[in-house]
């Protein structure tokens, strides 16, 4: 056991009270924000706005739901598409702009 | 459904799995395969929002809880005014409206593994439903038994006040859109495929859509909806 004296007491102590209020640190969520889903999916918003670029990307004439959706950053979605065989990744910021509608990544 | 006319078979068929799909209920404090959180404010975590739990906040604060109560949002989209959107995975219903805008309700979905996803439409509206058991839950519960004929449209009746029946097509999807007499299930996945929402709002909703109007179901991890 390494028994911390002085300086290196203090730092050590400091450190872990950082670190604590860090790790503990959850703001309670808003009174309109009491539930979540368990697994985040985009709104549904911006996978219909997804549908429409991947339809007009992929020249299909049928309407196209999403497989699958997820947060890949603070302000952006990816949403997943089945077409013809093809998974089609259409990202999307938080604005409603698509950013990129190509292949997903296999 | 209707119970007023003599139903052929295929009809007898497509109104009893109706029935069940719109009406089955499991018992509170039966344990569910979840899909949405609460915060617990005692010890600051999230934890499942089930049956038990949304009873729970629903005596203590006598509503559901804020996001799932009825209010204008903002929404982008191509679709026409008076569409509505359902996404499944977040228990809300959306109502188009004009300037990019949309009236955001919370509603009750599927259970795990009843889920669906697709594009219907309302091919039919009614109000105060009657509601009519299947055989195999008349077989099994009094309750039910008893409404062997047909529930009358009330407070009780498990469709609730209002009822728009979803269509592919001009065929009975068997899927609906209806009120309930268990408003603390909004935000749960508990039914057997239809939407429900508050007697509240579903009143209010029927009195805006017209039938014919286009329904996007959302639904991640759901089956396409190919038909009965």
């Amino acid at each position: 056991m390494t028994i911390l004296t002085g300086c290196g007491a203090k730092t050590a102590i400091l450190g872990a009270l950082l670190f604590g209020a860090a790790g503990c640190a959850t703001s309670d969520p808003t009174p309109d924000n009491m539930v979540r889903p368990a697994v985040e999916t985009a709104p549904a918003d911006l996978q219909l706005l997804c549908a429409s670029a991947v339809q007009q990307a992929t020249g299909t004439s049928r309407e196209t739901l999403p497989a699958s959706s997820q947060r890949v950053s603070a302000n952006a979605y990816q949403v997943n598409f089945e077409v013809g065989g093809t998974v089609m990744a259409c990202t999307v910021d938080t604005a409603g702009n698509v950013l990129s509608v190509q292949p997903a990544a296999t | 459904m209707s119970a007023a006319s003599s139903p052929k078979p295929r009809r007898f068929l497509t109104a009893a799995i109706a029935a069940l799909a719109c009406a089955v209920a499991l018992a509170p404090g039966q344990a569910f395969a979840t899909q949405s959180q609460v915060f617990d404010p005692k010890s600051r975590t999230w934890v499942s929002y089930d049956r038990t739990k949304a009873y729970q906040y629903y005596k203590a604060h006598g509503k559901v809880p804020d996001q799932y109560q009825r209010r204008v949002v903002s929404f982008r989209t191509a679709e026409e005014p008076g569409t509505i959107i359902i996404d499944g995975n977040q228990h809300f219903l959306y109502l188009v409206q004009p300037g990019q805008t949309a009236i955001r309700y919370g509603i009750g979905v599927g259970r795990e593994g009843f889920g669906w996803a697709g594009i219907v439409r309302i091919g039919r509206t009614a109000e105060w439903p009657i509601w009519t058991p299947p055989a195999e839950m008349v077989a099994r519960d009094p309750n039910a038994a008893k409404w062997v004929n047909g529930q009358p449209g009330g407070p009780d009746n498990p469709l609730g006040a209002r009822a728009l029946y979803l269509y592919e097509g001009d065929r009975d999807t068997i899927y609906r859109i209806h009120g309930t007499p268990e408003p603390w299930t909004m935000g749960l996945s508990v039914s057997s495929g239809c939407i429900r929402m508050v007697n509240d709002d579903i009143i209010d909703l029927h009195s805006r859509v017209k039938v014919g109007a286009k329904v996007i179901v959302l639904m991640q991890g759901a089956a396409l909806y190919k038909g009965v």
